[in-house]
């Protein structure tokens, strides 16, 4: 199983579960929000998505519903359940709590 | 939490499991959308539609992967897998049913006959004893290297039993009962001889068994004068009480005697030796008796082990020695043991089943390899098959799975035809199987199919499955990808691998198949060799009647030798009859025996066989007199004490009984000489002093395969009258007739005469000593034929085995030898190139085969008889056998070799 080089294993997981707390999305639209919001600095690959989307999928933490979509085709949109929901606050702390250690470490001032 | 996440999960599992096409439609629905906004977006940015739709699928970085990585993500994946290589297999198997029947046959038969050995297996090595905490239950017992070099004895005496249930400490209860004998039931009906076991009080409580009505034995009916009392079995109170719950209180007459019914045991008391009726045993507490006539069971206390129990029993078995080991029994020791109850029940059988399972695993084997063979054979054709597999994304392990399922489903198929091919092979098996192997019931009927046996089959199915799909499922996942999809046809490069693996297996199978005839050989050598043994006595035209004389009016050896004579001038008046005589013990049967010392010689002691017999028994046995004089009708109670020694005892032999000294006549002469047997040990045991007077042929006592022990003949007529009271109670007397014809002919007269004679005592187990002689083979018979059925089978499988591989051979060098014909060469020179190369295989086959049976073979040597089990006959006649089997195999294909045309070759392709 491929996973993205550049982002931090376990991390996709926490980005998808943010785009979808703010709203309801399909794949597409998700893999260009991912685009949009993170500047294009946070590549994620066609690829790798779906897969990700599905293990969340299986996880509970997002279900999914065949809607209508901005086109008016059908898609499948995502959306957060509440163990998602929890899921995500759990993995947001841990994240906040990590980053700042690492953080703090690079910041150290070189004696 | 847990719930909520099933809440969301377990509808998608189901999902994936049961609507499997409509969950990969909106996968495909889902990537296509997404792909087709991206191309949609492309074209709007102006790129040609041909990139954007190039661009938009290299973005997915590989879509069918991709797809397959979802669907990991499911987590039913597994299941799916293997429920969808399941149903691939299946559809497989079907489309080519020649293979799938050759393959289901063969495992078939290598299943159902291991199915068959395990059930017996079952019931006799694991099942537990039919009792409450079995393994709790010894069986105490003696070792004496006078009596029995090398193994524990279960025949043990009454101040023995007295000694082990004062052991509290050790023993929670110890139970003491006889071999059993007849008891003739009167009174109501027919008289009947019922099968009758003396057994101490604590008997019952000790197995477990429950009554029905009433109680079983007090401690006061068990002593000595007690009162008459008996307990019956359910099945006796069905079948001749018609189930009368008044019976318990009531008066039946036994043996003569009126007998007070005090209980009747429950159901499902199966108890060895078997039983309709029990008596107490009444041992005195204060006994000194020697003989050796009970066996003795004891339950442990708690956290008591069998090893702590021997170690508490030995101050006892000191202080035994020192009191009893005196007079003639000075100087032989007598060690108390105990061995798991189990273990004594089973020993006898234990090597000669275990010999059975190690012949149907190897028949099994064998049938593996070749089913293994076959399939490699298959994976070849299926090569390109595969390689297109791998090339659409299936892993290694995907494609070794899918193998693996497939021969999985075969050798269940196998298994499930195996089940019934076994039952109906174990119900043939126990109609032939001896009568004497234990705990199978009556007509093998505690052998079944239970669950044990189920999953025994079932699990021996999926391993032979995954052993047979192995090695064909890991040389058809090595192939070249690249070279086979390259190449124009699939008979070359992987071929050669293959046939070098098929010989591997064709070797194996030549060689087990030897360990199996070499085995199945010796047996039947073992069986002619015993069937050609001389007996010392002549079988033929003698008829035996037990009679129970357990009664009041026999009680003294006058009123016996009465009998014995009024029986004699009725029977030996029939037309036809020529002698009859009586006894207590046949040849080949059970012996009785006791220590002499011979007169003057004080100091040592002889344990011999004895047999006490009327005067015409030498005569219906046509045992022949050596030296001196025979018995006559002058030799009764009145006149001197005589007793007739075999040549084994003349010459000095002690044979089984192990002597403390050597045995010398003085004068080197027998005759003259007064021996007295069990001297010292008072009433009913110690005998009169008694002549030799002659010495007769030896007779095989013990069994064919023993030479003749030590023995010695004492008139019936002669015995001290405790004696004969004793073996009233004990044992039955045994009618012997020698007829000028069929004895069965005279069976009706001879029992009419005879129960005249004795005032109307019925008698039991009407047999021919011819039938005797082959009951006492029944068991070598039987290892003798079920290891030849099995080597047959293994034979034949193994000559299958060469020849799919020589045909495959020739086969795939069609055009080579096409060339060779093309080129001059004459068919005896292709057939003897064929011929040499299916041979070099089964000779390389037969020496690993002879190597592994000189190994394997002296496993059975107990088994054996007048022949070693390194045999070199035995092993060159096999080895013959089976290189002439494996000719004839090759011989097929390579005189197909020298049909080939070598036109048509050359233009294939």
């Amino acid at each position: 199983m491929s996973r993205p080089s550049d982002l931090v294993q376990g991390t996709l997981d926490l980005l998808l579960l943010k785009i979808l707390a703010l709203e309801s999305l399909n794949g597409w639209a998700i893999s260009q929000r991912l685009k949009q919001v993170s500047g294009d600095v946070l590549q994620v690959s066609d690829g790798s998505l779906y897969p990700a989307l599905h293990k969340l999928e299986q996880e509970g933490w997002i279900t999914a519903e065949w809607k209508p979509s901005e086109n008016n085709r059908r898609a499948k949109f995502y959306s957060l359940t509440r163990l998602g929901r929890k899921q995500f606050e759990k993995e947001a702390a841990s994240w906040t709590r990590i980053s700042q250690a690492i953080t703090q470490v690079v910041q150290l001032e070189e004696a | 939490m847990r719930f909520e996440h099933w809440f969301y999960t377990l509808p998608l599992r189901l999902r994936s499991l049961f609507r499997r096409q409509q969950v990969e439609q909106e996968l495909d629905d889902e990537l296509l959308y997404h792909l087709e906004r991206k191309i949609e977006e492309s074209i709007a940015r102006g790129v040609k539609p041909e990139d954007a739709r190039y661009a938009a699928l290299r973005a997915m970085d590989g879509l069918e992967q991709r797809k397959e990585e979802c669907r990991d993500m499911r987590r039913t994946n597994g299941i799916e897998n293997v429920i969808q290589d399941l149903r691939f297999g299946v559809r497989t198997l079907a489309k080519t049913p020649g293979f799938t029947t050759a393959v289901v046959l063969t495992l078939g038969l290598g299943i159902g006959a291991n199915t068959a050995i395990f059930s017996v297996v079952n019931a006799v090595l694991l099942q537990p004893l039919p009792y409450p905490d079995p393994d709790r239950i010894v069986q105490l017992m003696l070792s004496s290297p006078e009596w029995a070099p090398g193994k524990n004895v279960t025949a043990i005496n009454e101040p023995e039993f007295i000694i082990w249930r004062g052991e509290r400490q050790a023993f929670k209860e110890v139970a003491a009962y006889d071999s059993g004998t007849g008891v003739n039931l009167a009174g109501v009906g027919e008289p009947e001889q019922i099968k009758a076991l003396r057994v101490s009080a604590d008997y019952f409580r000790l197995f477990g068994a429950r009554v029905e009505i009433g109680r079983t034995f007090s401690a006061d009916e068990d002593r000595p004068g007690g009162r008459r009392t008996v307990v019956i079995s359910n099945g006796l109170w069905r079948r001749r009480f018609g189930g009368d719950r008044g019976l318990v209180g009531k008066t039946l007459i036994l043996g003569g005697e009126p007998t007070q019914v005090i209980g009747v045991l429950s159901t499902g008391f199966a108890p060895d030796p078997a039983a309709e009726i029990w008596l107490p045993l009444q041992v005195d507490p204060g006994s000194t008796k020697g003989g050796h006539y009970l066996r003795a069971v004891a339950r442990l206390q708690p956290g008591i082990t069998v090893e702590m129990a021997k170690a508490q029993m030995k101050p006892a078995n000191d202080q035994y020695v020192h009191d009893f080991m005196v007079g003639s029994r000075r100087g032989t020791t007598e060690g108390f043991t105990a061995e798991p109850m189990r273990d004594a029940v089973i020993s006898d059988v234990e090597r000669a089943l275990l010999l059975a399972v190690g012949a149907v695993g190897f028949v099994l084997l064998i049938a593996c390899a070749n089913v293994a063979n076959l399939l490699l054979a298959r994976s070849l054709g299926r090569t390109r098959e595969l390689a297109i597999r791998a090339a659409l994304g299936g892993t290694r392990r995907r494609i070794v799975a899918q193998l693996l399922i497939e021969s999985v489903v075969l050798a269940f198929a196998g298994g499930v035809l195996g089940l019934p091919l076994g039952y109906l092979g174990l119900r043939a098996l126990l109609a032939m199987s001896p009568g004497n192997i234990p705990r199978i019931g009556p007509h093998g009927s505690a052998v079944t199919l239970d669950w044990h046996v189920l999953a025994f089959a079932l699990l021996v199915s999926v391993c032979t499955g995954i052993i047979v799909g192995f090695l064909p499922a890991l040389t058809a996942a090595e192939t070249e990808l690249s070279t086979t999809l390259n190449e124009n046809t699939t008979r070359t490069g992987a071929s050669v691998r293959q046939i070098k693996s098929r010989s591997v297996l064709v070797i194996a199978e030549m060689a087990l198949t030897l360990v199996l005839l070499a085995g199945a050989v010796l047996l039947v050598r073992s069986l002619s060799a015993l069937a050609g043994v001389n007996p010392g006595f002549d079988a033929h035209n003698v008829l035996t009647l037990q009679m129970s004389i357990n009664d009041s009016r026999f009680r003294t050896t006058t009123a016996v030798a009465d009998l014995i004579a009024n029986a004699e001038r009725r029977v030996q008046n029939l037309p036809g009859v020529i002698a009859l005589a009586a006894t207590y013990s046949l040849p080949l049967e059970d012996q009785l025996g006791g220590p002499f010392v011979i007169e003057g010689q004080p100091d040592h002691s002889y344990p011999v066989d004895i047999s006490w017999v009327s005067e015409h028994y030498f005569e219906v046995f046509r045992i022949p007199l050596r030296r001196g004089r025979p018995f006559t009708n002058l030799d009764t109670s009145l006149a001197p004490p005589i007793v007739l020694i075999n040549e084994t005892l003349d010459q000095g032999f002690s044979r089984g009984s192990r002597w403390t000294a050597p045995l010398s006549w003085r004068n080197g002469n027998p005759l003259g000489e007064r021996i007295t047997f069990s001297k010292g040990e008072g009433p009913p045991f110690e005998d009169r002093t008694r002549e030799i007077i002659g010495v007769v042929g030896a007779v095989r006592n013990i069994a064919l395969g023993r030479e003749a022990n030590p023995m010695v003949y004492i008139p019936i007529g002669q015995l001290p009258d405790a004696l004969t009271n004793l073996n009233g109670h004990d044992l039955r007397l045994v009618w012997t007739v020698r007829t000028k014809m069929d004895p069965f002919s005279f069976r009706t007269a001879i029992e009419r005469e005879l129960r005249m004679a004795s005032g109307g005592l019925p008698v039991a187990e009407v047999r021919t000593m011819s039938q005797a002689m082959a009951n006492s083979m029944a068991r070598e018979h039987f290892n003798a034929m079920l290891l030849t059925v099995f080597a047959g089978l293994a034979l034949l499988l193994a000559a299958i085995g060469i020849y799919s591989v020589m045909a495959y051979a020739v086969q795939l060098r069609t055009k080579e030898i096409g060339i060779r014909i093309a080129l001059g060469a004459r068919p005896g020179d292709v057939s003897k190139m064929v011929v040499i190369e299916g041979m070099t295989l089964a000779f390389v086959g037969v020496g690993f085969g002879v190597l592994a049976a000189l190994v394997l073979t002296p496993l059975m040597r107990s088994l054996l008889y007048g022949v070693g089990p390194a045999d070199p006959g035995a092993l060159a006649l096999v080895a013959v056998v089976l290189s002439a089997v494996a000719l004839l195999a090759t011989y097929i294909p390579a005189h197909r070799a020298t049909l080939i045309d070598p036109i048509l070759t050359l233009r294939w392709e």
